[in-house]
């Protein structure tokens, strides 16, 4: 494709997904308009609007990283990090946010791994963003008992993968594909997984994409997750 | 006794919200359904006198709902608010089917839509039981 051609389908995409963000936005502003409605506020409904402001505030901020790597690559080199720490810290971001949904989220580290080559940001953004679209959808899914969603990481003989899973069998690489497929020709192109238009996921997708890694379904034991696979970084091991 | 309101809402939170808004005065009791599947079982174990309804909803779309639901006899009668996250203008083509043949008789943006105007809309069809 020649360099303009493949410039312009990259701004189309890009504005098709801002748009994608523009309409998930609705659901975490409404949430906090509604709720500043209801009279006399409890200390915890105003923890759960603080929660749902950020993670709203997150999403924009992913999407704008997703842009700037892949507009400016140089800005975001690749690095030896340690997925057990960036699990930790997609933990710690989503916490507040799963307390909304009452979502159980458990860390799953056990383990040794080497560092990987990624962008620490980068990742820490993708898994959030992941497990922020994912705290949405769970409880829409015909399930009866405890929501839970694990961050985990496990060798495969492709990489080390580290992702966001839950006991669903929507999230499958057949959901990913469709999802993709449509994701600029319906506002719902998760259709078995979410119920909203799924930005985040996509937001993921283009933050790893700008990092050449790829979203990946995955399994890890019973659960069923998205997340990525990534290299270890061979050069420490040398140190 | 309180009139029973369907809440077919897939966002917890929301659904948390709607509820305790609709509660508040004791007017209405509401059954919270996360899809089309739960809320048609909801109805089952007891006939609701409206329905409130998000079009997008996961598996089964709040079309599909409402045609399954208006299939029986004896939910053909009931009222059904759509309560949206979609704008009107994406299914304005459908409005027309939505409210002669669907039964749906309101529409409300959920955006644009404040705690007071749902429930104002909720009372203007299933009056207060005095």
């Amino acid at each position: 494709m020649p360099v303009n051609e493949q410039h312009s389908s990259t701004v189309i995409l890009s504005q098709q997904l801002l748009l994608s963000v523009a309409e998930e936005l609705k659901l975490p502003l409404t949430q906090i308009a509604r709720q500043l409605e209801l009279e006399g506020l409890t200390r915890a409904e105003g923890r759960s609007l603080q929660a749902t402001a950020q993670t709203a505030l997150q999403l924009i901020d992913h999407y704008i990283l997703g842009v700037r790597l892949a507009l400016e690559p140089q800005q975001f080199p690749l690095e030896a990090v340690s997925v057990s720490s960036v699990l930790y810290d997609t933990g710690q971001s989503l916490y507040n946010y799963a307390k909304n949904y009452d979502i159980d989220l458990e860390l799953n580290i056990a383990g040794r791994f080497r560092p990987v080559m990624a962008n620490q940001h980068g990742l820490h953004a993708a898994l959030v963003s992941i497990g922020a679209a994912l705290i949405e959808a769970l409880p829409a899914l015909p399930a009866q008992h405890q929501l839970k969603l694990q961050l985990a990481t496990h060798r495969s003989r492709y990489g080390i993968v580290a992702g966001v899973y839950a006991d669903t069998k929507q999230l499958s690489m057949s959901a990913l594909r469709q999802g993709r497929r449509l994701q600029t020709h319906s506002r719902q192109p998760f259709l078995a997984l979410n119920h909203s238009n799924g930005a985040g996921i996509f937001v993921a997708d283009n933050i790893l994409h700008a990092m050449d890694l790829h979203l990946v379904a995955s399994r890890h034991h019973r659960l069923y997750g998205l997340g990525t696979v990534l290299q270890s970084n061979e050069q420490l091991q040398l140190v | 006794m309180s009139s029973r309101l369907l809440l077919i809402e897939p966002d917890r939170v929301l659904a948390a919200t709607y509820k305790r808004a609709l509660t508040a005065d004791r007017e209405y009791m509401v059954m919270k359904a996360n899809g089309a599947q739960a809320a048609v079982r909801l109805a089952d174990i007891k006939t609701p006198d409206l329905v409130i309804l998000e079009l997008q909803l996961i598996a089964h779309s709040g079309i599909e709902f409402l045609y399954e639901f208006r299939s029986y006899s004896e939910w053909q009668n009931i009222p059904v608010i759509v309560h949206s996250m979609v704008p009107f203008a994406e299914f304005r083509h459908s409005w027309e089917l939505m409210t002669h043949e669907l039964g749906v008789v309101s529409y409300l943006y959920k955006p644009d839509t404040s705690l007071a105007h749902l429930v104002e809309a909720v009372r203007e069809y299933v009056p207060v039981k005095t």
